[in-house]
């Protein structure tokens, strides 16, 4: 059956913290995937392992919440200004901003007695005009103003749940070895998880390979901060 | 872009006259003066207030001895609706589909691939007394066309400003 545009829109504006969300989850597994495996291959005692990977968990979530709130914030005041300033040229203008749109529907195939038709029935209304040209002319649009706290914490809790997943396996399994597989196979299976969820959100037919792709691109870091932590573990003993 | 002094180059081109498909040659224009005024595209947003503008004076300037010619790089079938979207035209506007009479006068902008809003005055024998050319978002003043229009066909100085009824400057100036 199909979708009805305006539950569609309202999907669109849900769909728009899944950025959020996918980064969030993926960079607190693999951060925290990666963490655990470094420290394994650098330190042996599994509570100082544990230690670390929360302290990790911590910063990171702070971090990646505070950078996602910055950005979104950062990236909402200059849209917003940009926004204001072509409405209020519009205002002062509407034959400059009547002018660009013409051309731009042009560009997208109408001929030009067409554009012009809809242009002069957009003109209309002031409004109806002013929306499709921020969106056609200035390549803006309001609907892509986000709110920076919801981004922050989305952004946050996405990253502790993430951050989670290859850590609760230490908490049951004391071995630091077998501790390490469980969270590297947690680790994997989320990642596969969350690569066949972004699978479906796109509509693909083969949401398989999109999760094995995540899951391979994130694992292949987490294998990279194992051989970091390796190749550095001599420095620990010097240190040390 | 040519200015005053240089002979404008000649041209036939296919035009939409009076609501009617046809064909002109600049040199066979038979008043004493010829406004030709280049603008960008049929069915715009600025181009009509031009459009229209000269159509409303075009008694002013035939009382100028003076002939009105439109031309953008739109084909005839565009300017025969254009010209019945904007009520009718009673001056002839020209077809320079390949743009090829504006690159001719200097006036075409090549990243745009339309004639910028340029304007000539010329004599009849195509010399040109007065070349003018504004941004694609500024309208031309019809008005102030015509009063150049009119101050180059008294063939007397004409001060800043003026206009038919203002005095002329001295005999003795006279070009």
């Amino acid at each position: 059956m199909a979708i009805d545009p305006s539950e569609k829109r309202r999907l669109f504006e849900r769909l728009s913290n899944v950025r959020e969300v996918v980064f969030g989850m993926q960079d607190g597994v693999l951060t925290t995937a990666g963490v655990l495996c470094g420290l394994s291959g650098a330190v042996s005692d599994r509570k100082q392992v544990v230690l670390a990977a929360l302290a990790s968990t911590a910063a990171g979530a702070l971090s990646m919440g505070a950078g996602a709130y910055l950005g979104t914030h950062a990236e909402t005041e200059i849209l917003g200004a940009e926004l204001e300033q072509a409405r209020r040229e519009a205002t002062e203008q509407p034959y400059v901003i009547q002018e660009s749109l013409l051309n731009q529907l042009g560009k997208e195939g109408l001929s030009r007695e067409a554009a012009y038709r809809v242009v002069t029935l957009l003109s209309t209304s002031p409004s109806a005009l002013i929306n499709t040209a921020e969106e056609k002319v200035y390549g803006l649009a309001s609907g892509l103003l986000s709110n920076p706290i919801a981004d922050g914490v989305v952004m946050g809790v996405a990253f502790m749940i993430g951050a989670l997943v290859p850590l609760l396996p230490y908490f049951f399994i004391q071995s630091g070895r077998q501790g390490l597989i469980s969270a590297l196979a947690a680790t994997a299976l989320v990642l596969f998880v969350v690569g066949y969820f972004e699978g479906w959100l796109a509509h693909r037919a083969q949401r398989w390979r999109a999760g094995i792709r995540f899951m391979a691109i994130a694992m292949s870091a987490a294998a990279a901060g194992y051989l970091i932590g390796l190749a550095i573990s001599p420095l620990g003993a010097v240190a040390g | 872009m040519l200015g005053p002094g240089d002979i404008a180059p000649d041209f036939e081109l296919p035009c939409a006259s009076s609501g009617r498909a046809s064909k002109l040659r600049l040199s066979d224009s038979r008043t004493d003066y010829m406004t030709l005024f280049f603008y960008p595209r049929d069915f715009s947003f600025i181009c009509p207030t031009e459009v229209s503008g000269f159509n409303q004076a075009l008694k002013s300037f035939a009382d100028a001895r003076c002939a009105v010619l439109g031309i953008s790089i739109d084909d005839v079938d565009s300017h025969l609706k254009w010209a019945a979207e904007l009520g009718g035209i009673d001056y002839p506007l020209l077809s320079d589909v390949d743009g090829q009479i504006a690159r001719a006068y200097g006036v075409f902008d090549e990243n745009e691939k339309v004639a910028l809003r340029a304007t000539f005055v010329m004599r009849k024998n195509r010399a040109i007394m007065h070349a003018v050319a504004c941004p694609f978002n500024v309208g031309r003043s019809v008005a102030d066309t015509l009063r150049v229009v009119q101050a180059i066909t008294t063939g007397r100085m004409c001060p800043a400003e003026w206009k038919p009824g203002v005095e002329f400057g001295p005999q003795e100036q006279k070009f």
